[in-house]
């Protein structure tokens, strides 16, 4: 027993230095896209919370695991290990303790979803179309008809999604949310760029030959150029 | 000997009959209908029916049966042929379970063989940005065929260990139903043929999951796909139902529930999605099939299919969804959970000491098939179904971690104690616990719906699955492969060649697998045929060309184990009746097994897993009072 304690103190040593290692390794590999919306915040630090949760349940469980083979191996001798068939008050701790850490994560999933997806009624909306293989755009305050997407930015923004013939996904992977759209109905999605720049919007459902080459510019501005825009377009249109 | 003794090539020469005939229906109905005579997507449909039926037939899988409707009596044929050389039994219906374990093995090797070729061709292609040598279509089939081809290959490797090792570990002759046990296997070839035949008349282009409208806009090969997978799905229900039976009905004095070997479990939950859940995707992808072939709408909104035939619409491609992932999930755990099994099955014999928990084992393995029908929408998180039906799905999908964390705490405390061996089999046991471990960890990110949207359909998905699958099947099918290998031959496997394996292909599976989920994360969308080179401030590549070069070690690691298999099945060195020392019951008799396994009944007389307790024994061939 006394020599079980002083195993569990070793071991526990090495699962704190184990977790920030594996943190450091997880973060340098998985490598996120820019930021480019508000939504990005509160979603990128929930990933980081879970990749502090991986890490340190792989330290905890691989940790355990080696130091049980380089403690426990045997060493030359046919004999049989310890005859202990389990531990009640273990089973019931490590099935009782991870419910807690489940429940937090789906209430912190819960109400950023609910947040996600809640309708402003500042927002702006676009309709996308998804057609094998590229976009098209409709505004329809304007009535202006683009295959790039225009955003003015730090305005909350909806796009409608809606396909023409199979199902394709909206994702600007610098704006972390993604939504199918599908044939026969409306869906959509909610974000609010605040970064200007220039993106690619990707299709992430695999919708046949081109599907890898399915890609549209998406172009945050400012709010004057996108009036500017706004207008150019409309000018256009009464051509 | 002719060719024709062997009962495969009878079966697939009836397959081709059967095909022909089926074409050669269609047009003359459709000659009799006044149409023209040819038209290729019912003939390939009706034939493919028409080719499973003709299979069966000439391999005479249904003989016994069709013998009875004349009400002639045909007892059980046991041992091999009488008038062929030995080995042709392997090549025919044999209604041993032991043969037929072997047959489901074999064919399941040679498929994960097929699937694996698949991989690393488009793999080759992924190493660089661009398109080097694939066209965009090949691409599209390929990611698909490897896919579905795995899964065949996943199911045919679950059927047999479960086949071969059940009626073994309970002390049973045979299987409850050996005509059965034999369809069961016999309908995987056919279906796999179909499968592998349809990249010939234009492949299907959808990826194995097969989403409409897509795939009900794809070429003719997706007919023969739905088929292929028809047949095999059957070949899954009849198979469960049997190992149901044969586990609650066949099973010694003495021996409860919880006094089975642990891996009869693992199949018992496992038979029981399959039992249930497996109608559910042979009803989509025949809802499908039949959209294409006869017109019906249920999953065609607007009727957009006109030029094949007049649709109708009004139906729904989300519906498909739910159908699929219904089935399509709780897979996910008829792969895993025998997987599983073979791990706690092997630890303790490999750590003389007995299995820690053994009733939270078993009852995970339950929990998890149970909890695993109703979190099917975690893969529709974002199709566009009801926004606040996604949140009861999260909760249900994260509770699978607790169950699954039970089972890896129970294997610690296994380990912890014991007097641990690390020959190959236990090897793959470790590589599986640090794999799934790998899996597992990596399902809570995608489970949470606000973490799962950047995630959603990226390359980080094809990591988190690829890793569940590795520690959850390949891995542990492995180390069964390699710990019953001198069961079933009477030979043991070259042990340096097999640590060899294991020291490639672990290392080299971490490095895919974290490299996948790097370039996911990056931005890359999965099933793509090219990448942006630009993602991951320019170091996707990188991380490409190390996945690829790791999936290549991976392969060479398994042409390694089937070369040692191979050398050693007949020429190694004899491995005696119990090289592992192991107190289950298939080791207590001669190897390779004798036709009938066991000289008598068994009686259970301890417990499974007692190593440790001195003098203690589990079962025995003679009666209780005999002493």
């Amino acid at each position: 027993m006394a020599n079980n304690r002083r195993h569990f103190i070793i071991a526990s040593v090495l699962i704190v230095i184990s977790t920030v290692l594996v943190y450091w390794i997880l973060d340098s590999v998985l490598l996120k896209p820019a930021a480019a919306v508000v939504e990005a915040g509160p979603i990128d630090e929930m990933f980081d919370q879970h990749i502090w949760l991986i890490a340190f349940l792989f330290a905890l469980v691989a940790v355990f695991m080696c130091y049980a083979l380089i403690v426990f191996r045997a060493r030359g001798d046919e004999g049989d290990g310890e005859h202990i068939h389990g531990n009640g008050t273990l089973e019931i701790v490590w099935t009782v303790v991870p419910c807690f850490v489940v429940v937090y994560f789906a209430w912190y999933a819960t109400t950023m979803l609910i947040d996600l997806t809640r309708p402003n009624p500042n927002e702006y909306v676009v309709v996308a179309e998804g057609r094998q293989w590229s976009w098209l755009f409709t505004y329809p305050e304007s009535g202006a008809v683009t295959p790039e997407l225009v955003l003015p930015v730090d305005t909350p923004v909806r796009v409608d999604l809606t396909s023409d013939d199979v199902l394709h996904n909206f994702w600007v992977p610098e704006f972390r949310v993604k939504q199918d759209t599908v044939p026969g109905k409306i869906t959509n999605v909610r974000f609010t760029p605040n970064v200007i720049g220039e993106y690619v919007l990707r299709c992430a459902e695999l919708c046949g030959t081109n599907h890898s080459g399915m890609l549209a510019t998406v172009r945050v501005v400012s709010a004057e150029e996108f009036k500017l825009w706004q207008s150019e377009q409309l000018a256009q249109l009464q051509q | 000997m002719s060719l024709f003794t062997l009962g495969l090539a009878r079966g697939l020469f009836g397959q081709v009959l059967g095909m022909v005939v089926g074409m050669l229906l269609t047009c003359g109905v459709r000659i009799l209908l006044g149409w023209e005579a040819w038209a290729a997507e019912p003939a390939w449909t009706v034939g493919s029916v028409c080719s499973i039926i003709g299979f069966l037939l000439a391999v005479g899988a249904l003989d016994d049966w069709l013998q009875w409707t004349k009400g002639v009596a045909t007892p059980i044929h046991h041992g091999p042929p009488v008038d062929k050389p030995a080995w042709t039994r392997y090549f025919s219906v044999d209604y041993n379970h032991k043969v037929i374990g072997v047959q489901y093995t074999v064919w399941g090797i040679l498929l994960l063989m097929v699937g694996g070729t698949v991989a690393m061709i488009f793999r080759t292609e992924l190493a660089r940005s661009g398109l080097q040598f694939l066209g965009l279509d090949l691409y599209n089939s390929f990611i698909g065929m490897h896919g579905m081809i795995m899964i065949f290959a996943i199911l045919l490797g679950v059927g047999g260990m479960a086949n071969y090792l059940v009626p073994l570990m309970i002390g049973a002759e045979d299987m409850a139903f050996p005509r059965l046990n034999a369809l069961g296997f016999w309908f995987n070839v056919p279906g796999s043929v179909l499968l592998l035949v349809s990249i010939f008349i234009g492949g299907w282009d959808a990826g194995w999951t097969a989403y409409p409208p897509l795939s009900a806009r794809g070429p003719i090969g997706y007919q023969l796909f739905f088929l292929g997978v028809f047949a095999i799905g059957l070949s899954s229900i009849v198979g469960s139902l049997n190992l149901l039976v044969t586990l609650l009905r066949m099973r010694p004095a003495g021996m409860s529930l919880f006094r089975m070997p642990i891996f009869c479990w693992a199949v018992f939950a496992t038979s029981l999605i399959q039992l249930t859940a497996t109608q559910l995707i042979g009803t989509s992808f025949l809802m499908v099939s039949v959209q294409r072939a006869l017109g019906m709408g249920f999953f065609d909104p607007r009727g957009i299919l006109g030029e094949v035939s007049p649709m109708v619409g009004g139906g729904d491609p989300v519906l498909f969804q739910h159908l699929f992932w219904f089935y399509s999930h709780p897979a996910v755990y008829i792969f895993v959970l025998p997987g599983l099994g073979i791990v706690s099955e092997l630890l303790p014999v490999f750590s003389r000491k007995p299995l820690f928990g053994y009733k939270w084992i078993a009852l995970s393995s339950m929990a998890i098939a149970i909890v695993g029908f109703i979190v099917w929408g975690h893969h529709m998180f974002v199709s566009g179904y009801n926004d606040i039906l996604r949140i009861p799905f999260m909760y249900a999908t994260l509770l699978v971690a607790i169950p699954t964390g039970v089972k890896f705490f129970s294997w610690l405390g296994t380990m912890w104690g014991g007097k641990i061996h690390f020959d190959t089999p236990m090897l793959f046991v470790l590589g599986a616990i640090s794999v799934f471990l790998i899996g597992g960890l990596t399902g809570p990110i995608l489970a949470t719906v606000p973490t799962d949207l950047p995630l959603h359909d990226s390359y980080f998905v094809v990591g988190h699955f690829h890793a569940t699958m590795f520690g959850g099947f390949v891995f542990p099918f492995f180390a069964a492969l390699y710990y019953w290998f001198p069961k079933v031959t009477g030979r043991m496997y070259n042990e340096t060649l097999g640590k060899i394996h294991f020291y490639i292909m672990t290392p080299a599976f971490w490095v895919q697998t974290l490299g996948q989920m790097g370039v996911g994360v990056m931005g890359m969308r999965r099933r793509i045929a090219d990448y942006d080179p630009t993602l991951g401030q320019g170091q996707i590549e990188n991380w490409q060309l190390a996945v690829t070069i790791a999936g290549f070690a991976i392969a060479f690691g398994v042409m390694l184990m089937l070369w040692n298999f191979f050398q050693n099945a007949e020429v190694g060195v004899a491995a005696g009746d119990n090289p592992w020392r192991s107190r289950s019951p298939e080791w207590q008799i001669p190897s390779p097994i004798p036709e009938h396994s066991f000289p008598a009944p068994l009686h259970v007389v301890g417990e499974p897993y007692d190593y440790g307790l001195a003098d203690s024994g589990y079962v025995t061939t003679a009666s209780p009072g005999d002493d």
